[in-house]
């Protein structure tokens, strides 16, 4: 019965023909203006998606890249998705949000990231692992993404982890306009054994041979448990994407030639002819009626929520546990609790339990479910969000706030989009963690906060936990979370216990919010200085507030949010217009930066005239030398002295 | 207007009555500017200058080194010379000058009683010592503002409580006569300033009874700055800092030690600020370490160091020499085996700290009391408490994990979380210290 599957037959031909003519009416409709935005068409590469994507099973999964329509279509069967999607309508796979290049149906997901979806897909297959479902998937990239470094970390990982997934590198020669011998060194299949990985390669020409040879790969991949990398080599018969073809128009036509539907063509023109017209037909007849139909009205995608701060106070305790420890003993209940709780980073299994020790003793809880990885930060967090997409709750640690940088194509790119431009068809909720701030000496790299480069990005939250409030109820709520969340810690508040030095005079509480705001304001006086601060700098703040007083003759009002990426701007607001002051302090720089958003949205919504100030680090690299260090960053003594100047 | 200026002694302190006048700028009759200082008063504290508000000419009414009742027109301004007065006898108290008068304390609209302590920010602080006000008044506040203060004291504007000074009645009248300085051939006999005449009233207050004691105590020295030294950052081999700080400490369980005597009965204080004896070319001064129980070590030398600063600076506030409870004086820089010290005003003890004889180990530790308010065996037993927490500080096989810092990153041996411990180096400038894991092996 397989041996009869694999030969090959009208219906993988007329599956390929029916590609090349949904590619080929995405033009014409281009060409007439009716495809808003851009295509980039398979043309000539179409077995392979047939002889990959095609020959997956139900609960298998594919991810894909810009040239995606043809295994979409093998995979789903879902012309009419496809066809409305590119066509901007409502009743289109992603709601006309993606188009072309994200596509989401039944475990096929596409984004336009080139290598970014590897270590995605790879997140997705070790969560199958994890399930023993039997499921594998392939990620379809193409020569040109040979160049991109998450590749390079995701092959290193999914061969020592042995994650099942297929990697399929469909080599078509040209990367967008350049010839491969421009920019490839070295072999391509060498690659992938580089790193222990099994390779195949065959070709688009015979897709009789590639059919069995990629029913082998997958049913490897399957068997094994193990990763395999497929090179196949192609042809695109059309331009990278419309018009931009600077090929030599005599190799493409020898390429064009030998192309399998066209020798089809030549040898059973009555056969192809059948196909053809009955398949044009039918795609005709869905683009007539799909141009009828209305796009996503904006309420359907995006309707604005009014956020009001919760103004219920209760006060807060002191707690005589260090906050690595509470962060910890939490982690510690999930990981037992959950088993769809996954902790990654690097350096994170016990005994040593990360650089700052915050995952300590969970790998001797749950080995299955903390995995320790390479200095990869874009796998980590692309394997992650991978996680994330297949049910998981994933919490990965990058070891400095710093090196959320090289995390960061994942976060804006990837774990921040797949909501909305799959049309709200998937969550991805991945925790990442990290510690920021400087204070150690650790110099320019290894001190940063970079916490304004984190906030402002779509359906992303970002927390800062702090030295007031118990970590564990702000983990809370970041366990409950359905989208991602990045959660920024601090490393000299580690070692810190919370609420360990208060001043009689005034009073420590916290709202109700699921991110509770705190608030320290005198006893029994009306404040009139509002400050905000967060974080780390929440913790020198509030132990200055006295001193501050006696110094500057200001009563002060500290409001410390713990959600970031949201500030209680309506409770600032009204602080402030009680108090007629606002002070922002951060750790950051100011240009841009969280007191610029907040004395900015402040602004907006306030009626009488405020005087308002940021205080910030100075704008260089953190100097490594004690002295320079607490020069650049704003501390008690720097904060008076600049309210003193500004304030009175 | 004639006037534009009128110089009145300012009361900047309850306890001054008289100021001295220490420096004249002009000369009679000369021209000044808006800015110009013109003259400058010796408190019992500090100085205070006065500066020229607007250009004209001045005049002044008094002498350097004579001492003047508060309230008193020393000088004037006035905007033409042709206005000058003839005389230059010292004027009559300008009894036409409106003092302001503390109104009762404002009722608080939202009466919300507050028993803890009040907060008096620097610029309430200084407002309130220069009209004179009892602090007593705004008890039942938290914080305590300079707009607070102008409130309850009736002040208007900031510029009138600039000048507002007479907090009570204006005193009544009266000359005063320069000692003249007397001179023949076998003395001198230098006029006491105002400052040493006050030294004397306070501590004759409390010695004059014939009814104060003293009571000496060895203390162990030997290792005492092993650890100690790493603790501190500049006064290393100073016990000082240690001496205040367990004193503030111990000063809670002994509350007879941190009050005074009065007629109707003991006053006890309800905050601990040790104040500490100073004197280095800027006269003896007691300098005040507010709420000392509730600093940490590094708090208390870091204030030691600033308050010397500011007295070397000539930058005391007055908030700075009032309110102290309990006064610790330190001679053991001179060489000095042991002495007796005198309790001050308004304190009920002083504690003194002689020289740590290098050779036995020791030192001596002295505590003079008012024997109206205790007894020897309470400061006694407070003496053996006291030796034995500072005893406790000497090296021993245990080190303290939160004096052990990094050379290199900071961290403390007790906020570290590594569970392995620190190794013992040699810095890169000679010096022992300690290294943490992360900063040895690096991450």
């Amino acid at each position: 019965m397989d041996v009869e599957k694999l030969k090959l037959s009208h219906r993988h031909i007329k599956e390929a023909l029916r590609i090349r003519k949904v590619e080929e009416k995405f033009l014409q409709l281009f060409s007439e203006g009716k495809l808003n935005g851009t295509v980039h068409t398979c043309v000539g590469q179409e077995f392979s998606a047939v002889a990959f994507a095609g020959q997956l099973k139900k609960k298998d999964f594919v991810f894909s890249n810009h040239r995606c329509h043809g295994h979409y279509i093998a995979f789903t069967g879902d012309t009419r998705g496809l066809l409305a999607e590119l066509l901007g309508k409502a009743s289109g796979t992603s709601g006309g949000i993606g188009s072309s290049q994200h596509l989401c149906n039944n475990n096929f997901f596409s984004n336009g990231i080139q290598g970014g979806i590897v270590p995605v897909a790879a997140g997705y297959a070790l969560a199958n692992k994890l399930r023993q479902n039997g499921a594998i998937g392939i990620v379809f990239i193409g020569d040109g993404t040979l160049g991109e470094g998450a590749l390079y970390e995701t092959m290193n990982i999914i061969s020592k982890w042995e994650i099942p997934l297929l990697i399929v590198c469909e080599n078509n020669f040209f990367a967008q306009s350049t010839p491969q011998h421009l920019n490839l060194a070295g072999d391509i299949r060498a690659r992938a054994a580089a790193f222990g990985i099994k390779t195949f390669k065959s070709d688009t020409w015979n897709p009789e041979l590639l059919m069995s040879e990629a029913r082998e790969a997958i049913e490897y991949v399957r068997d094994e448990t193990k990763p395999a990398f497929f090179l196949v080599d192609t042809y695109r018969l059309n331009a990278h994407s419309k018009g931009d073809d600077d090929r030599d128009p005599s190799i493409v036509s020898g390429y064009r030639a030998k192309d399998f539907l066209q020798v089809f063509e030549n040898d059973s023109p009555s056969y192809y002819k059948i196909y053809q017209d009955a398949i044009s037909e039918e795609i005709d007849h869905m683009v007539e009626e799909i141009l009828q139909e209305k796009d996503l009205p904006l309420s359907a995608y995006y309707t604005p929520a009014e956020q009001l701060t919760n103004e219920h106070w209760t006060p807060i305790e002191p707690i005589n546990k260090r906050q690595v420890e509470l962060i910890n003993r939490f982690f510690k209940e999930k990981i037992e609790e959950d088993p769809h709780t996954i902790f990654l980073g690097e350096d994170i299994l016990s005994p040593y339990g990360g650089a700052f020790k915050v995952t300590k003793e969970l790998s001797q809880l749950r080995p299955g479910q903390v995995f320790t990885t390479p200095i990869s930060e874009a796998a980590i967090t692309g394997i992650s969000n991978g996680l994330a997409l297949n049910g998981f709750k994933p919490f990965a640690e990058i070891m400095f706030g710093d090196f959320m940088t090289l995390a960061f194509d994942q976060i804006i790119n990837h774990a921040s989009k797949f909501h909305h431009m799959f049309n709200k068809k998937v969550n991805c909720p991945v925790v990442i963690r990290t510690p920021m701030g400087a204070r150690r000496g650790y110099g320019p790299t290894h001190s940063q906060t970079l916490d304004k480069f984190l906030v402002g990005i779509d359906n992303v939250k970002t927390v800062a936990i702090n030295t007031l409030i118990n970590p564990a109820i702000i983990y809370a709520a970041v366990y409950k979370e359905q989208h991602p969340v990045l959660v920024i810690e601090n490393k000299t508040d580690y070692g810190k216990k919370i609420l360990q030095h208060t001043f009689k005079n005034f009073i420590y509480e916290q709202n109700q919010d699921a991110y509770p705001v705190v608030r320290i304001r005198p006893a029994v006086s009306k404040a009139n200085i509002s400050i905000v601060a967060y974080g780390g700098m929440a913790d020198i703040v509030a132990a200055a507030l006295e001193d501050l007083f006696i110094q500057t003759d200001l009563k002060p009002v500290l409001i410390v949010p713990s959600l970031i990426s949201q500030l209680p701007v309506d409770l600032v607001a009204a602080s402030a217009a009680e108090t007629g002051r606002l002070l922002v302090i951060e750790e950051g720089t100011a240009y841009a930066g969280i007191g610029a958003e907040l004395v900015a949205a402040v602004a907006e919504i306030s009626k009488t005239h405020l005087q308002m100030k940021r205080i910030a680090a100075l704008p260089v690299p953190i100097p490594s030398v004690k002295s320079l260090e607490n020069m650049v960053l704003p501390d008690k003594a720097s904060i008076i002295s600049q309210i003193k100047q500004f304030f009175t | 207007m004639a006037v534009v200026q009128e110089i009145k002694v300012p009361l900047l302190a309850v306890n001054d009555t008289t100021l001295t006048v220490v420096e004249i700028n002009f000369a009679n009759g000369a021209a000044v500017k808006a800015g110009d200082q013109l003259m400058v008063f010796e408190t019992s504290k500090t100085t205070y200058e006065v500066v020229a508000d607007a250009s004209g000419f001045v005049q002044y009414f008094c002498e350097v080194g004579n001492d003047y009742e508060v309230n008193q027109v020393v000088a004037k301004v006035f905007e033409l010379s042709t206005e000058l007065e003839a005389t230059h006898q010292p004027a009559k108290v300008n009894a036409t000058a409106a003092p302001i008068v503390i109104s009762p304390a404002m009722p608080a609209a939202n009466a919300i009683s507050w028993e803890g302590p009040t907060i008096f920010s620097d610029a309430a602080a200084s407002l309130l010592a220069a009209a004179g006000a009892d602090a007593s008044l705004f008890k039942g506040r938290d914080f305590v503002s300079r707009a607070d203060a102008e409130a309850v004291l009736g002040i208007q504007t900031a510029s009138a409580a600039s000048n507002g000074h007479a907090a009570r009645p204006a005193p009544a009248p009266s000359k005063t006569v320069a000692t003249p300085v007397v001179s023949n051939e076998k003395w001198v006999v230098e006029k006491l300033t105002s400052g040493k005449k006050r030294e004397i009233n306070y501590l004759a207050d409390i010695q004059s009874t014939g009814l104060t004691s003293t009571i000496n105590t060895l203390v162990e020295t030997g290792g005492i700055f092993v650890h100690l030294n790493e603790s501190l950052r500049y006064l290393k081999n100073s016990l000082l800092p240690l001496l205040v700080y367990e004193t503030a400490r111990l000063l809670k369980k002994y509350p007879v030690l941190n009050a005074y005597y009065t007629p109707e009965g003991i006053a006890f204080y309800k905050e601990v600020n040790v104040g500490f004896a100073i004197d280095i070319d800027k006269g003896l001064k007691v300098l005040r370490l507010p709420a000392t129980n509730e600093k940490t070590l590094a708090a208390i030398e870091e204030s030691i160091l600033s308050l010397s600063e500011k007295y070397l600076d000539d930058k005391l506030q007055i908030e700075d020499l009032t309110d102290i409870s309990f006064t610790i004086t330190d001679l053991s820089a001179e060489a000095v085996h042991f002495f007796r010290p005198l309790v001050n005003t308004m304190n009920s003890a002083i504690l003194g700290l002689s020289s740590i004889d290098e050779k036995l180990e020791r030192c001596i530790i002295s505590l003079s009391f008012d024997h109206r308010v205790t007894e020897g065996k309470q400061v006694a037993l407070f003496l053996k408490e006291l030796k034995t927490r500072l005893e406790s500080y000497r090296a021993d096989a245990s080190y303290k994990t939160s004096s052990i810092a990094c050379f290199k990153c900071f961290t403390t041996l007790a906020e570290d979380i590594t569970d392995v411990g620190f190794a013992a180096c040699i810095q890169p400038d000679g010096q022992p210290g300690y290294i943490c894991q992360r900063c040895f092996k690096g991450f």
